[in-house]
């Protein structure tokens, strides 16, 4: 038992050098290709292709075949054997061509919550009018099932990466492969399509927060009241301007943009703050300032967001949420992590 | 569009078994003629029962039962064949293994190797035959395993359809590099280890003894015993003799073939040599047949003094041989004391009344051994001698039954009771077999012998001129000998369709005609591929001025012909590349931008269709018509959702408009 542990730790150990001495490895390899942004065509100078192990196996048996022909002199043995090597051979032709020409972009990553996997998703496109088949692609150690395109068709593959802690990420390296048409051989293409994945802190709910809370500093976290009734005031779009608020029945009849302006008629915004949220450990505060955000953006009302050195809002809408959330998923990080 | 792709619906490892389960019958079935029938109800049961395991979609065979298996067919090979290695062995084993490992495949990689085997059975096809109809039937293998593969590595269900075309064309672009390797991969005679294929199956066609009966035996046998091809001039058919046996032995009942003593070949390099390749079937014997008489004589064989051509190996595979023939002049060599003694000899009891008969010729003629021949042929030639597919049956001695009696008989009875006159009457004579005849092949331009065409003749020793040829047959039945067997017995209704020149159902025909074809095609494949060995190799290196011994001449021939065959690929993928993938109305809108650059006209990058022909517009007026007309045009053709009509139609006045609008 004690020797199984000593035995797994070892292995785990060299695995991890190996996999260290094999990114140094890729690096090295992919060091004259440039960072390829959004977008990426797999053209000749970046396809590699080698034998599989299955590949490695026909080797063998073809050696057979060959040895077998020599001594009985054989020549259909001969004739077969070599078809079988022309075939192999050709084969490198083929997965090689499975692969060359495609057009692949990176599609933006849904930002996820931590604990949960964000799914990379990308865009492959086939411009060369040939079918291509059983394309894998893999980043960050997991591989999405086979994908196929008809000429001239575009497919999304995606794959879920690995769960991470809040914060934003720079996408891993991708590797696009094939084996097709016999898996003697694997052409692959590294990708380094770039785009952020942010994580958000995971919510926790806020009765958790209720029961955690033991100060009765909770005066500027309650809930508003309902909603007065006044008419909304109409002004002019100033840039900033939430779409959600466009007056589109107005914009409709003049022909110009307003919004409706309710600040000064409405209750007082909920503010979400950093410090209201009772709990020493900040990473806790976060999760629960997240769960608030939800909420609060469900319910539909206009709300704040106010941590320290930073002040959000009071705002509603998609856009809002998307930058509390990030704002909550980079508190005091530093910048991007390499995923 | 979803943003996981689609999933396949079978589950993904399993891909191809199906097709597998298809693949491995058919490139056994060759073997189900070659080996014990037990290997092949295991690999039936065992497929059987892969088939009801995937239908039922219950649990493969537990490992142990598996080990249990495996060793039970070892033990079952062992027990047959004595060994596990060896082709018989060696193929038998194989076929088990490949049939019990369909009952433990779990994974992709588990049909890959089984397809793997199955190329492998397909090899050893051709330890047991070679025939082009086998070679295009495991084309058919190799092309169903190949798709096999296709379809395990595509990662979700192809169609049918496609899955042969991809598989065909795989196939299609492998020949060349397939030629490429068989002309230049460097050959090695002979076996480095074992013996080849020992069959133990009896001789077919001629034997070392003969008796009366076994040549009309023969005659129902269509198969195939040689095929000729000249180099020269085709001697006519009555001079054909392909001698094979030479029989000097004679026991009252039948003749003995006479092993010879090795002699030097006679130097033949006359004018009116007839030089041939022949192609001999298997015999399971070791002689060759030669085209009288042998001056030129086949590699693979030694000639004896009594002109027979004998190999060191049995003949248990096709041969290919050459040799040289001259018609007229046997080659004399002086007759020992020893050879007379047994070329004379007869068992003392053996056709008292023959002796009496040959005495009588012998009193009559005194030394003249030419006039004693010539009254033993008149003798044949008069009636009531018959010469007959079905002699009866003959009591007490058989030469005295067949003279006096019977009268009726095959070209042995004649040749046998020829050469027992002679004998009687103190001349030398033995007895030849070997073919005669045949039937010419156009359509491959060789002479085909079949078994049928076996013959036995014979050979007297003349003081003046030695061993010369008499054909007893010839007095008797001379259309046998000039137009073959089919001159003799075309219009007998007992004889073997194949020699029949009328009444055949159309059936028959058929059935013949493409016995025909097949031959042809045999004897091509043969002289085409069969026959390349390290000999053929050599010739053809020497064409290009390289030596087939030398590796670095293989290299060099490997290198130019890869290298060219690579060129020629690169050239063809260049021109079947489009040269330009720009969309066609844009390219014709490239093609207005430069023609009206010389204006200063040329397009904007910013600039639409509509935007650019409007600032032409402006600026030369007279082009407004075609302008506004290709705006248009190119405006639907990129942007509108068409049909295959109107697309065509704006094509039309895109390329129109262009046209109209020259500077």
């Amino acid at each position: 038992m004690r020797s199984g542990k000593l035995n797994l730790a070892r292995d785990h150990g060299l695995r991890a050098r190996w996999g260290r001495l094999r990114e140094d490895f890729v690096r090295w390899v992919t060091r004259r290709h440039q960072t390829d942004g959004r977008r990426a065509r797999v053209t000749r100078d970046r396809v590699y292709i080698l034998p599989t192990r299955q590949g490695y196996m026909l080797l063998l048996i073809l050696l057979v075949m060959l040895l077998g022909s020599i001594n009985y002199s054989n020549n259909m043995a001969f004739l077969l054997t070599f078809l079988i090597v022309g075939i192999g051979h050709n084969a490198m032709w083929y997965t090689h061509r499975n692969l060359l020409g495609l057009k692949v972009t990176v599609l933006p990553v849904k930002p996820a919550f931590a604990g949960a996997p964000p799914v990379l998703a990308l865009r492959l496109e086939e411009p060369d009018g040939r079918p291509r088949e059983a394309l894998r692609l893999a980043a960050g150690g997991r591989e999405s099932p086979p994908a196929f395109l008809e000429p001239g068709a575009s497919v999304d593959v995606a794959i879920a990466l690995e769960a991470r802690p809040r914060g934003i990420y720079r996408l891993p390296r991708q590797r696009l492969s094939t084996r097709y048409p016999l898996g003697l051989l694997e052409a692959w293409t590294w990708l380094t399509l770039d785009t952020e994945v942010v994580v958000y802190p995971v919510p926790i709910p806020a009765d958790a927060m209720q029961a955690a809370a033991t100060d009765g500093d909770g005066e500027e976290t309650t809930v508003p009241a309902a909603r007065d009734a006044l008419p909304d005031e109409i002004r002019d779009y100033r840039p900033g301007d939430s779409p959600n608020r466009i007056a589109w029945k107005a914009v409709a009849r003049s022909g110009r943009l307003f919004v409706r302006d309710s600040a000064g008629g409405e209750a007082a915004p909920t503010w979400l703050d950093w410090d209201a949220v009772p709990g020493a450990d900040p990473e806790y505060r976060l999760s629960v300032l997240c769960h608030l955000v939800l909420e609060a953006n469900a319910a539909g009302q206009p709300f704040g967001l106010r941590l320290p050195g930073q002040r959000l809002g009071p705002d509603a809408g998609p856009d809002h949420l998307g930058r509390c959330l990030r704002a909550l998923a980079l508190f005091g990080l530093p910048g991007r992590n390499p995923a | 569009m979803a943003l996981l792709t689609r999933t396949p619906a079978h589950p993904p490892e399993l891909l191809g078994l199906w097709l597998l389960l298809a693949a491995v019958p058919v490139a056994a079935l060759p073997h189900a003629w070659e080996q014990p029938p037990w290997v092949f109800a295991v690999l039936l049961a065992a497929w059987l029962w892969r088939v009801m395991i995937h239908a039922a979609n219950t649990q493969l065979p537990p490992r142990w039962v598996m080990v249990l298996l495996v060793l039970a067919g070892g033990g079952l090979t062992f027990a047959e064949f004595g060994t596990v290695f060896g082709q018989q062995a060696g193929t038998a084993l194989l076929l088990v293994m490949v049939a019990l490992k369909l009952l433990e495949i779990r994974s992709q990689r588990d049909i890959v190797v089984s397809l793997f085997l199955a190329y492998f059975v397909v090899v050893t096809t051709y330890f047991f035959n070679q025939s082009i109809l086998i070679a295009a039937y495991s084309l058919l293998s190799a092309w169903l395993i190949t798709a096999a593969l296709i379809q395990v590595h595509s990662g979700r269900v192809l169609p049918l359809a496609r899955l042969a075309r991809s598989s065909g064309l795989m196939m299609v672009h492998a020949l060349p590099i397939m030629l490429i390797l068989f002309l230049v991969f460097p050959r090695i005679p002979g076996p480095i280890w074992g013996s080849p294929h020992e069959d133990p199956v009896g001789q077919t066609g001629l034997s070392d003894r003969l008796e009366f009966g076994d040549i009309a035996q023969l005659l129902e046998n269509e198969a195939t015993a040689l095929r000729v091809r000249f180099e020269g001039p085709v001697p006519p058919s009555s001079q054909q003799y392909w001698r094979a046996l030479v029989m000097s032995d004679f026991d009252g009942r039948g003749w003995r073939v006479d092993r010879g003593r090795p002699e030097v070949p006679a130097d033949g390099d006359g004018p009116g040599d007839i030089a041939y390749t022949a192609t001999l079937e298997p015999t399971r014997a070791h002689y060759l047949p030669v085209l009288d008489f042998p001056v030129g004589i086949p590699d693979q064989g030694r000639l004896l003094d009594n002109l027979q051509v004998l190999t060191s190996r049995r003949v248990d595979s096709r041969l290919q041989y050459s040799g040289r023939a001259r018609l007229d002049a046997p080659p004399a060599w002086p007759l020992s004391a020893e050879e007379r003694t047994r070329a004379l000899a007869l068992p003392a009891a053996a056709a008292p009344r023959a002796r009496v008969q040959a005495g009588l010729w012998r009193a009559a003629h005194g030394d003249d051994d030419t006039a004693i021949v010539q009254e033993a042929l008149r003798l044949f030639a008069g009636e009531p001698f018959r010469y007959t597919l079905r002699p009866p049956l003959l009591r007490g001695d058989r030469t005295d039954a067949f003279l006096f009696e019977s009268r009726a008989g095959y070209c042995e009875h004649y040749a046998s009771t020829f050469a027992v006159l002679m004998r009687a009457a103190g001349i030398p004579a033995r007895v030849i077999t070997g073919y005669q005849g045949g039937q010419w092949m156009d359509a491959g331009n060789y002479l085909r012998l079949r078994q049928a065409d076996a013959h036995a003749w014979t050979e007297v020793w003349l003081e003046d001129r030695g061993w010369v040829r008499v054909d007893p047959t010839a007095a008797i039945a001379p259309e046998r000998i000039e137009t073959g067997l089919s001159g003799w017995f075309g219009e007998d209704i007992d004889a073997p369709a194949f020699l029949r020149r009328s009444g055949l159902p159309w059936t028959v025909q058929w059935r013949l005609r493409i016995s025909d074809w097949h031959d042809v095609a045999t004897f091509r494949w043969e002289s085409l591929v069969l026959a390349f060995d390290p000999e053929r190799q050599r010739e053809l290196f020497a064409r290009f001025g390289l030596d087939a011994t030398d590796w670095r001449s293989v290299l060099i021939a490997l290198a130019v012909s890869l290298g060219g065959l690579g060129v020629l690929a690169g050239l063809i993928a260049l021109l079947r590349r489009p040269r330009d993938r720009r969309d066609p109305a844009q390219r014709a809108l490239d093609r207005l931008s430069r023609r009206l650059r010389r204006h200063g006209l040329a397009r904007e990058p910013h600039e639409t269709a509509a935007a650019y022909a409007t600032r032409v517009r402006d600026a030369r007026p007279e082009l407004a018509g075609p302008l506004a007309d290709f705006a248009q045009a190119y405006t639907h053709l990129r942007y509108a959702d068409l049909d295959a009509q109107e697309r065509e139609q704006f094509q039309r006045q895109l390329w129109r408009a262009l046209g109209e609008a020259k500077g």
